[in-house]
């Protein structure tokens, strides 16, 4: 698949989107789209982060870093740490043998 | 204390719009070490797609849609068909025509073509850092401008490191792992009730279910049987309070 047609079709699917709400004026969604909304960001991204972590042929250790990782963007909220020590963590359990 | 008439001067290089952009600018500064991780993991995973540095910022340049972005890497490595991976990205993106159906208001008496620019600038942070100005800003334009340019400095500053950085990395590192640390990062702020916690676990059991699903389809199995149980739940806990 060419990339720039990723690219364009990126950038169709992202600026009029953008754009729709401050040309069409104002948005009047009923409620149950907006709560449909509400709950596509985190659905999305635990379909797409999980069975990719689980279906690495090295899934233990990136379990266990993802577990570390989330943790400490929880308890920090930053992400920063987060990522760094998710890393850490995944050195550590290669280093030890798992 | 300004006049109430200098609410609508949005023409650049007036003596209302400097001040205004500068303090939209400085109010997003403490999200600049957040945006900067997570822009170098955009550019990395653009990388690690098989983009070429240049292809990955051209896409940033672009796009420019943070989880978007991510999503697509992350869909284009893994060989999903085009139709999905941006079929994905749209519904993620749609949040953007909320938000700026909300930012319109401020916009009133803006000319066109710059409310185009305005439109590409529109991010969840900039929107974040707009909604959250001080009730006394009198150019809220500007202001958001002023957000907005900033926020774009950084992420696009920080995905063309990523790619540069990503395409020299030999690729024995698990660099691809910092796209699904990245991903968490994004989930952990959202699991915060109930029914987000429930839709998160519900889409990850059927989308992991459903990984013998060609094109990838248990991704929108799994997120569509996230949301339907996560609205169910939150009605249920509407009624029952």
């Amino acid at each position: 698949m060419s990339v720039l047609l990723v690219i364009f079709l990126m950038w169709a699917v992202t600026y009029p989107v953008r754009w729709l709400g401050l040309s069409l004026g104002r948005l009047h969604l009923p409620p149950f789209w907006l709560s449909f909304l509400q709950f596509v960001p985190v659905s999305v991204f635990a379909a797409l982060v999980v069975p990719e972590v689980l279906g690495s042929p090295e899934w233990p250790r990136r379990l266990v870093a993802c577990m570390v990782g989330g943790l400490l963007m929880w308890r920090t909220g930053s992400l920063a740490p987060g990522i760094l020590g998710g890393f850490a963590a995944y050195w550590v359990v290669r280093g030890v043998g798992f | 204390m300004r006049h109430p008439e200098d609410m609508t001067e949005i023409i650049p290089h007036s003596p209302q719009f400097r001040p205004a952009f500068w303090r939209g600018m400085r109010a997003f500064t403490p999200l600049v070490p957040g945006v900067v991780p997570f822009s170098m993991v955009a550019g990395i995973a653009a990388v690690q797609a098989g983009f070429t540095p240049a292809e990955s910022i051209a896409f940033s340049l672009i796009g420019y849609a943070g989880s978007a972005q991510l999503i697509a890497s992350q869909m284009v490595t893994s060989h999903a068909p085009t139709v999905l991976i941006v079929l994905s990205s749209l519904i993620v993106n749609l949040r953007f025509a909320m938000y700026s159906a909300s930012l319109l208001p401020l916009f009133v008496g803006v000319p066109l073509p710059r409310r185009w620019l305005l439109a590409y600038g529109l991010t969840d942070q900039a929107y974040a850092v707009t909604m959250g100005r001080p009730v006394t800003e009198p150019s809220p334009a500007a202001y958001y401008a002023g957000a907005a340019a900033l926020m774009w400095l950084t992420w696009q500053s920080g995905t063309a490191v990523g790619a540069l950085v990503g395409a020299k990395i030999p690729s024995t590192w698990p660099l691809d792992f910092a796209v699904p640390l990245s991903f968490i990062a994004l989930l952990v702020p959202v699991l915060q009730r109930r029914p987000q916690v429930f839709a998160a676990i519900v889409s990850a059991v059927v989308a992991v279910a459903a990984h013998g699903l060609p094109f990838r389809l248990n991704l929108i199995l799994g997120a569509v049987c996230g949301v339907a149980v996560g609205q169910l739940m939150q009605r249920w806990q509407a009624k029952s309070v």
